[in-house]
């Protein structure tokens, strides 16, 4: 970033400087050109103008000594070096020199200004800087020639034009400086944050933080730049959600079929045991059930036979849940309302909470929406997770049934597990324990077949899985939530009457419009 | 009263005899054949699941020799496919073992009164 501000001025400024240094260098060339010319034409003028004066006076027959005086006012003229008067025979007749240069002398450049009568002027190097020459022939008496010189200083000039010259690239400096300021600020404020924004959005889509945009609010090239990020992150972003979900869809496919394929393997072993089993323990209960005609009651030894009895009871209670478990379901859905099928549960389990000092509490409020529902199959349901609930919970503490899109468990500390898939509008029921709950690793079993934590010989490790296939058969969901020491929570959500596929029974109609009075 | 095991036959025996009801034992499907040609019975009490031809075979023929016979069939729990092939073939009542005695009563006693309804 820094690099790319910093070249592109240096280039700047390079190119800035040898072009304003060319030019620069040809207008004060020729503007010393021009300032010599325009001394040159000064001392034209003069040398004619003294000429013709000198002239006057050398007619007037004036003296050498009288000449001199003549040239000495002259000479405090400012650059004027020397003056001086030559005789048609080339002899100096009067001069007067600043002090420190040179006097002058016949020479070549004065030899030619007599012979062609015509003035000369030259330039020429001194010790102390240029000199320009200017020789002005004039009328002499007699018919004759004579010339006058005068010689002027160009240090002055030359001393100004170095100051000109100074100054000059002084204020290119300035400017230059001014200027590249002003394109360090340009480049920080146009380009290099711009990009730098830009390059912040790609690392942290590097890093796979896609949902990452760029704030723009410029049309230009960078502007647009920042559009096809943005553009691209979008794309990014939806391909990575699409092969999520299909992931998700195939693990769950998977799960599926799985637990199909479980499903019917445990069924046909289930048929075979309860096949093979049927008969003795036929024979044990009914072996049971003759000696309970002729032993009394009040028989000290009476108790063996009621184990036996209870037990042959438990049994088939076992494998009774097991075919029910792995019969298929197909439940005749209808629109039904859920408070009488979760009363009717309640009812038969009260006698066994009143046993338990559990108090079961059903806080569903009147007017709930329809759910799509087979009853006995949700009756079997809530018998399960409200056995569950009384089981797991210590006395003098509560279950709670209730409705609303919220769990009541704090987040915190709490692990689930999620099973089904409700599409579309629900209605979430919430069976609440205040157990001693379940950690995320019993969570992730707990709707395996025959995983129990209750205790050894307690639970035929089928509730659950029961549950969730019935929750499955009624394209719900269950959802268990645990807190380990505070309890547990089990979300059943089932799709409402009229939110699904079209009953072939007709009674959407009436459904759908007891969700909508519901939703007023 | 047809049953390939004799534990359960013995139990049944001793308890349908100490009803008072008159009861013989057959093991298989020959044997209640050959019962049957013998004489007639009001209540025929039979395992689906037998050694040979199993309970459903027979019923069809067994309500062709003695229509007058009220047919009870026994099986294991849960089997609902046979439950519904016994029903369509003439039985009359259906025992899921294991079973409670008294269930059985009930059940021999339902057929016998509508074997007595039913006019002969």
């Amino acid at each position: 970033m820094r690099n790319l501000t910093t070249r592109l001025v240096i280039l700047l400024m390079l190119a800035l400087m040898i072009i304003t240094g060319i030019y620069d260098y040809v207008r004060l060339g020729r503007e010393r050109e021009r300032l010599v010319e325009q001394t040159r034409e000064d001392e034209r003028i003069f040398a004619e103008t003294l000429a013709l004066a000198v002239s006057r006076n050398v007619r007037w027959g004036r003296t050498t000594a009288e000449l001199k005086e003549l040239l000495d006012d002259i000479l405090a003229r400012p650059g004027l070096v020397a003056v001086a008067i030559y005789a048609p025979d080339g002899q100096v007749v009067a001069e007067t020199v600043s002090p420190g240069a040179a006097a002058p002398t016949l020479d070549d450049i004065v030899r030619d200004a007599l012979a062609s009568k015509e003035a000369v002027s030259a330039l020429v190097s001194a010790e102390s800087g240029r000199l320009l020459r200017y020789v002005q022939p004039f009328r002499w008496p007699g018919r004759q020639t004579g010339a006058i010189e005068v010689r002027q200083t160009l240090a002055g000039m030359e001393r100004e034009f170095r100051r000109a010259v100074r100054e000059n690239v002084l204020s290119r400096l300035v400017v230059l400086a001014l200027f590249v300021l002003s394109v360090v600020a340009l480049t920080r404020w146009s380009i290099a944050r711009p990009i730098r924004a830009l390059m912040a959005g790609a690392q942290a889509v590097g890093r796979g933080d896609l949902a990452q945009r760029i704030e723009v609010a410029r049309r230009d090239e960078i502007g647009q730049l920042a559009e096809e990020f943005n553009r691209m992150a979008t794309n990014l972003q939806m391909a990575h959600d699409e092969l999520l979900h299909q992931a998700e869809e195939r693990l769950r496919l998977e799960q599926e079929v799985h637990q199909a394929q479980k499903l019917v393997a445990v069924g046909m072993l289930a048929a075979e045991v309860a096949h093979e089993i049927g008969t003795p323990l036929n024979i044990i209960s009914g072996r049971a059930e003759v000696l309970e005609r002729v032993v009394p009651r009040e028989h000290p030894e009476r108790r063996h036979l009621d184990v036996i009895l209870k037990q042959t009871e438990r049994i088939s209670g076992i494998i009774r849940a097991l075919l029910d478990y792995t019969r298929p379901r197909r439940p005749s859905l209808r629109a039904e309302a859920i408070v009488p099928i979760v009363g009717r549960v309640a009812d038969l389990l009260l006698e066994r909470s009143r046993r338990r000092g559990v108090r079961l509490e059903l806080d569903l409020p009147i007017g709930l929406p329809r759910v799509l529902a087979d009853p006995d199959q949700l009756q079997q349901l809530f018998l399960n997770l409200l056995l569950n609930a009384l089981d797991a919970s210590p006395p003098g503490e509560r279950v709670r049934v209730t409705t609303g899109p919220d769990p009541l468990l704090p987040a915190e500390g709490r692990a689930g597990i999620i099973r089904g898939k409700v599409e579309g509008p629900c209605l979430p029921i919430h069976v609440v324990d205040a157990g001693k709950g379940l950690t995320a690793e019993e969570l992730d079993h707990v709707f395996e077949p025959f995983f129990s934590t209750k205790g050894r010989g307690q639970g035929t490790g089928l509730g659950l899985p029961i549950v969730e296939e019935i929750a499955r058969a009624h394209r719900g969901e269950v959802e268990m939530l645990s807190i380990p020491g505070r309890g547990t929570e089990v979300i059943v959500r089932l799709p409402l009457a009229g939110s699904g596929p079209p009953d072939p029974g007709g009674r959407t109609r009436d459904s759908a419009a007891e969700a909508g009075a519901h939703g007023d | 009263m047809v049953d390939d095991d004799p534990e359960m036959r013995a139990l049944l025996l001793d308890v349908l005899r100490n009803e008072g009801y008159e009861v013989v034992e057959a093991k298989d499907g020959t044997e209640a054949v050959l019962a049957l040609r013998a004489r007639t019975f009001d209540v025929i009490l039979m395992d689906k699941n037998m050694p040979g031809p199993s309970g459903l075979d027979l019923l069809p023929g067994l309500r062709r020799v003695c229509p007058h016979s009220q047919i009870i069939m026994m099986t294991a729990f849960g089997d609902v496919a046979s439950y519904m092939e016994a029903a369509e073939k003439g039985a009359v009542e259906y025992l899921f073992k294991p079973f409670r005695m008294e269930e059985m009563k009930a059940a021999i006693a339902k057929a016998l009164g509508s074997s007595a309804e039913s006019p002969a």
